[in-house]
């Protein structure tokens, strides 16, 4: 399998929303406040409004539903989503939860992005899958986002 | 995406992380002024390679999502280093066709290790063959299990890449590590 690096992503959290204890787990939701894209073919900003869902499982593995929009630098708007995991050592974890920077080699932060535009100059992004690979920061976490070619 | 050249549990043990070095140099939790270059290396590794068997595609017409079509898995086969079995019938891949000839699915299927594990699969997928000579067939794979001993599909996802077979369509699956 050939990836591509697409663009790394960086989104600024606000204060998160833990809904609590659900029937699948813990729900909190991290609102996106701001943030920004960069890559060979497209780069711009986040739109405020999106936001991570995420459902802390029984087993441990935190589940990712994030859904923000993208504003290009040259005015197109993309609809991205993706579905992700995260999960590592309690050490690891208790960590990032104390809001420390990991080397994220150290813990499992992966992705599957997709896209939706209406923009003919990004029309290739409605034809791909894409995986990333988080960086998890206190205020907000990294990604790097590759193409599946 | 390089194929890692060590095992995934290894990634997660901090004594294993020099080994990792000498395989592949990762990037540290190092702030950097700009986004545009990589800050996580990413890699993959084998899962399985799918055989499915699918009875006679039933065409439901254009909806409000396009043209919908569901290829009911009477059957079929995964293989790989750590599961083997079988697929059982009753899944179906349910795509729609897009009005820009993309075809999205969703399959939902069971599958039964040959040690008698019941595995729940769902795939997303994108399949463009705008481009005869490089059609595009990739999916995004996920599952469920109660059995510890293939506990750790739980925590992973996994890209696969399609082809139609005269016998039926065949997906490998590579482990996101």
């Amino acid at each position: 399998m050939n990836t591509r690096l697409l663009m790394t992503m960086q989104v600024e959290l606000a204060a998160r929303q833990t809904i609590g204890m659900v029937p699948h787990g813990t729900r909190v939701t991290a609102p996106i406040a701001s943030g920004h894209f960069e890559g060979p073919r497209l780069r711009g900003r986040v739109l405020p409004g999106g936001g991570d869902w995420t459902l802390l499982r029984a087993d441990g593995v935190l589940e990712l539903d994030l859904r923000v929009t993208l504003e290009t630098d040259d005015g197109a708007l993309i609809h991205m989503s993706s579905f992700g995991l995260r999960h590592g050592p309690s050490e690891v974890i208790a960590a990032l939860a104390r809001g420390e920077n990991v080397d994220p080699a150290m813990y499992y932060f992966r992705t599957a992005p997709r896209f939706e535009t209406s923009h003919t100059k990004y029309a290739f992004l409605n034809r791909l899958l894409a995986v990333s690979s988080g960086d998890r920061r206190a205020a907000g976490p990294i990604y790097s986002i590759d193409e599946i070619l | 995406m390089t194929r890692s050249c060590e095992p995934r549990r290894s990634v997660l043990k901090v004594a294993a992380l020099a080994t990792l070095a000498n395989c592949r140099p990762l990037p540290h939790a190092v702030p950097a002024a700009s986004v545009a270059t990589r800050r996580t290396a990413m890699h993959s590794r084998p899962l399985m390679t799918l055989r499915l068997a699918t009875a006679p595609t039933q065409n439901l017409g254009a909806g409000p999502h396009g043209t919908r079509l569901t290829f009911p898995i009477i059957g079929g086969s995964f293989e790989g280093d750590r599961l083997r079995g079988k697929v059982l019938p009753g899944g179906d891949d349910w795509v729609i066709k897009r009005s820009d000839g993309v075809l999205e699915l969703d399959l939902r299927i069971t599958l039964e290790t040959a040690d008698g594990v019941l595995i729940h699969m769902t795939f997303e997928g994108i399949r463009d063959d705008a481009a005869p000579a490089a059609p595009y067939f990739r999916t995004l794979s996920r599952f469920e299990t109660a059995d510890a001993r293939y506990s750790f599909l739980n925590r992973l996802l996994a890209i696969g890449t399609g082809q139609i077979s005269p016998d039926g369509p065949v997906h490998v699956l590579d482990e996101i590590v």
